[in-house]
């Protein structure tokens, strides 16, 4: 009779405390889908790994600024040695890729070859940071859902700004490789800027590695030169957005001239931003100096304005307001 | 004496006699066979005068009865109690709780979360930001040509260029940076 008696003082009891728990807790593994008991942020560390060691190849295609660029895609791995290679399906036909911090674009038509020092940069999918925590500093990292892409189970995930000096993105996760199989950028109103996305895509055992070479005297000198400390730039940043770093800078001539560049590129793990800076040169006409206007190519915005004798250039892909902001935080180095 | 017996009978059969004098008359009937069996002819008498019908007994047909009824086997069954009052308690607990339950599972909002509308919210594209100084205006018809600096730049900058722009030249539009 005790036992009955207990019974019915916990059963009430038990029920709210369930029911309860159910519904202030969409995280209950109980009649909830299973995407929600992944990690966001876990998830984007093992693509970051997956895209790293495995070997796939597919059919890709990129969308930008209404523009449609189908590209087969493959991605070789062997021993720590990766590869990444791109192939152009609609004129003009190309061949690109990308090595050890080198991409190498074969124009087919000329069989010009230009070979490009790119150290800062890992893929044409997308570039995540070695450390994933890096993000959060200025992005929020949520698993949305799950949706097909290419006729396979992905998982979405948010990659949300915790300001509005950098644009929002979305990623479909392969469910069973962890390879990205759709990137979204989307600006600040919620548009879309830019979009990748594979109409399939196969993991293979293995896949060769392509040696690029021109078939004619075609190529152009690869511009090496060892990446250097900003220290040497003609110019200093006294302050710089929150989540960016300094990730890379480099002298070199960029035109025809042998006028020497200042190229420093900041980064907040997603976005990046470069800073340029050169002399005033008379044969090269100075870019909207008399305004203060902010230009855009696609997603990317730029910037340009004279700073004493030099000219300095901001762009990436980051709204304007950033872009402003770390121009206007540029001066001129006090030697 | 005898008459007086058969009048208290009588009176028995018809309910007037008192209380204390039944009880002496079916006290005498316990010792007196012939008093019981004389009772059972006037109450045989009794009934068929009332319906005009009459069915006549055998002299031991209580005495079968009685006999039967020893030889009949007995059930222990429960006797059904009023309900103790502690159940009554339990009980509308309990109803309490399945009252809770179901109000529970019907207004999700109390908890502040809706799991159906939340999936479908977060399916939509991310709410845009708050209004930044910049205003982009439409493309502008009248594109101005990018220079080569500007080119050079956008190819050091990023390596898509080798994906999306092939001719950089076609692709310029000019927004304009409003400040405060």
């Amino acid at each position: 009779m005790i036992v009955v008696k207990w019974f019915f003082l916990i059963l009430p009891v038990f029920l709210t405390v369930t029911v309860s728990a159910e519904n202030a807790l969409p995280t209950n593994t109980k009649a909830r889908p299973a995407w929600q008991a992944v990690d966001g942020k876990q998830a984007l560390a093992k693509m970051a790994h997956a895209m790293q060691t495995l070997n796939y190849q597919g059919t890709v295609a990129f969308l930008r600024d209404g523009k449609l660029e189908p590209m087969k895609y493959s991605h070789a791995a062997n021993r720590g040695r990766e590869q990444e290679h791109l192939l152009s399906l609609n004129s003009p036909l190309r061949e690109v890729v990308r090595e050890t911090g080198e991409v190498s674009c074969l124009y087919k038509a000329t069989q010009q070859l230009v070979i490009d020092q790119r150290p800062f940069e890992r893929s044409f999918l997308i570039d995540m940071p070695n450390d994933i925590n890096q993000l959060d500093a200025a992005y929020g990292i949520e698993m949305v859902g799950e949706e097909n892409v290419a006729m396979l189970p992905a998982y979405v995930i948010a990659i949300k700004p915790k300001d509005n000096l950098r644009y929002a993105r979305k990623v479909w996760l392969g469910r069973q490789w962890f390879l990205p199989l759709k990137v979204v950028v989307y600006d600040l109103e919620g548009a879309v800027l830019e979009e990748l996305v594979f109409t399939e895509l196969d993991v293979k055992d293995a896949l060769p590695f392509i040696d690029m070479k021109p078939l004619a005297d075609g190529a152009l000198p690869s511009q090496k030169s060892p990446s250097g400390s900003s220290a040497q730039a003609a110019f200093v940043m006294a302050a710089i957005p929150k989540g960016f770093k300094e990730v890379f800078f480099d002298r070199k001539p960029m035109h025809e001239s042998e006028q020497p560049v200042d190229h420093l590129l900041l980064s907040d793990g997603l976005a990046s931003v470069s800073v340029y800076m050169e002399h005033k040169n008379s044969a090269q006409p100075l870019v909207n100096n008399d305004t203060n206007g902010v230009q855009s190519v696609d997603a990317v915005n730029f910037f340009s304005h004279s700073l004493g004798d030099f000219q300095l250039t901001v762009m990436g892909e980051v709204p304007s307001e950033t872009i402003r902001l770390i121009a206007d935080n540029a001066k001129l180095r006090v030697r | 004496m005898k008459e007086e017996l058969n009048q208290k009978i009588s009176q028995f059969l018809d309910n007037e006699l008192h209380y204390d004098e039944a009880l002496d008359l079916l006290q005498k009937m316990r010792s007196d066979t012939s008093l019981a069996q004389k009772m059972g002819r006037f109450e045989a008498i009794s009934h068929a005068m009332k319906s005009d019908q009459f069915i006549t007994l055998g002299a031991d047909f209580s005495a079968k009865i009685a006999a039967q009824l020893e030889h009949e086997p007995i059930y222990l069954l429960p006797s059904k109690k009023p309900m103790n009052r502690g159940y009554q308690w339990l009980a509308l607990a309990a109803s309490l709780a399945v009252v809770s339950v179901v109000a529970v599972r019907s207004l999700p909002h109390i908890y502040g979360t809706a799991p159906a509308s939340l999936q479908v919210a977060q399916q939509q594209p991310p709410k845009a930001l708050p209004n930044s100084p910049v205003e982009a205006k439409k493309p502008n018809p009248e594109e101005q040509p990018l220079n080569a600096r500007i080119n050079d730049y956008l190819q050091a900058h990023n390596g898509s260029v080798y994906v999306n722009n092939p001719n950089l030249q076609s692709m310029t539009r000019v927004t304009t940076y409003n400040q405060k």
